[in-house]
């Protein structure tokens, strides 16, 4: 009886411990440092604002070189491939991003990041790379969406799938105001959804139980019988030697 | 002085695989967060510290790891169970979960599979065969909340460690590995 009370206790304990950081216990694909909010949902606790960033491209025989700007904090990162600027009569090209002070929520989209608003003084003539870390506060992004204005109109400008944990990427043919986030339905955020959303974790812990109590129970009373069993036949043997 | 001879050599053997697996662990967190590292290299470090951790369990027979065959069924099931277990807090709290991709997602499992053998398999039989089952729950749960401090957040450790004790009282109290092993690869494939 003591090893699974001493289980149990350890069940509950790694549900408190990891009830009090989200997502609990992970290895090593997390995020790394909290999240700087412009708009900290509830859950967030101390928050520190979010950092903008500055960037020079250089200007090499009138072609913009490879280069990237990304903000202090690290929550999005701009690259640019060499000529991805128009550098004529220039020598060297800034980039600067900021973050918005106000969180727009267009309609139909639901943002989980902050935005951002990318301008360079040059324009852009080949594609940018766009990377933008989210929280593991709010459900993952499915796309980062772009806009020449804060109001809108806001368009998808999709996301590719091998980014790093945390992280959203994709390539933009222009520069302007970004963010990540995802369509939304007429399910709540927060709530779950499946596919696109990646909240499948709820699911994955029902099946995860389901199993175990359909296969795990049935295997068990299984065993405690087959032994119930033994004992039977040995304590019937033990008394049939005990009469002859 | 007899009996101090005999006690040397398993005192010497599990600091020795304490060190070895503190030293691989904080290696691969120390490449894992290498700025703007490419996700092959990524993939590859974390594969190849797997396998390196991995590597401390060779030599042992299967039934010191806890890895026999008897109650399979049992086994994979309660695999399940630490694996529910272990993602509960995050899927009630329904945050972000991103889906790994497929390098990422190998690289979990050879982590999650080189962890296990490592610290509730090697490590573990080390400390037993040293100080009986207290000194190998108590101190195969130091030493894995101890490997994880270079990749976690300090506000992270106490879910770490709990999670330690978790899967090393299961693996005292069921005498096996290969449900940790299980529940640890689920938690690292869904997280």
């Amino acid at each position: 009886m003591r090893r699974p009370a001493l289980l149990a206790a350890a069940v509950v304990t790694y549900v408190v411990a990891a009830w009090m950081v989200a997502p609990g216990f992970y290895d090593g694909f997390g995020p790394q440092q909290p999240y700087n909010w412009t708009c900290p949902p509830p859950q967030a606790g101390a928050n520190l604002k979010p950092s903008s960033g500055h960037a020079d491209i250089k200007v090499i025989g009138g072609v913009s070189d490879a280069g990237s700007a990304f903000t202090n904090d690290g929550q999005i990162v701009v690259g640019f491939l060499p000529g991805a600027l128009d550098a004529t009569g220039k020598t060297t090209i800034s980039v600067d991003i900021t973050p918005l002070p106000t969180c727009p929520q267009p309609p139909g989209i639901r943002f989980v990041t902050n935005v951002y608003h990318v301008v360079a003084s040059a324009p852009l003539v080949k594609r940018a790379s766009v990377v933008l870390v989210y929280s593991n506060l709010e459900p993952a992004p499915t796309a980062i969406y772009q806009a020449a204005d804060p109001a809108g109109p806001w368009r998808s400008i999709g996301a590719a799938r091998d980014a790093m944990p945390f992280t959203i990427t994709t390539t933009s043919a222009s520069l302007g105001y970004f963010a990540a986030g995802y369509p939304q339905t007429t399910a709540a955020s927060g709530v779950l959804r499946i596919g696109g959303g990646s909240q499948v974790l709820p699911i994955v812990v029902a099946i995860l139980i389901a199993v175990v109590l359909l296969a795990g129970l049935p295997l068990a009373m299984l065993r405690r019988r087959r032994a119930h069993g033994e004992g039977e036949a040995e304590e019937d043997e033990a008394k049939a030697t005990s009469k002859s | 002085m007899i009996s101090v001879r005999n006690r040397a050599h398993p005192a010497v053997r599990a600091v020795l695989v304490g060190a070895y697996i503190l030293c691989v662990e904080w290696a691969r967190a120390l490449i894992a967060t290498q700025p703007r590292m490419a996700i092959a290299s990524l993939v590859l470090s974390l594969i190849l510290g797997g396998v390196a951790l991995g590597l401390v369990a060779v030599g042992w027979p299967a039934d010191r790891l806890g890895l026999g065959t008897s109650r399979i069924g049992l086994r994979i099931i309660g695999g399940f169970a630490l694996g529910a277990v272990l993602l509960l807090p995050a899927a009630a709290r329904s945050g972000a979960v991103p889906i790994l991709p497929a390098g990422l997602a190998a690289a979990a499992v050879a982590i999650s599979l080189g962890e296990e053998l490592a610290f509730r398999g090697a490590l573990y039989a080390a400390l037993d065969e040293l100080g009986g089952a207290p000194l190998a729950i108590v101190g195969s749960t130091v030493l894995w909340t101890a490997a994880h401090a270079l990749s976690h957040p300090p506000e992270f450790l106490g879910a770490v460690a709990a999670a330690g004790l978790l899967l090393a009282l299961w693996r005292w109290a069921c005498r096996d590995l290969v449900a940790p092993v299980i529940g640890h690869v689920i938690a690292d494939l869904a997280l």
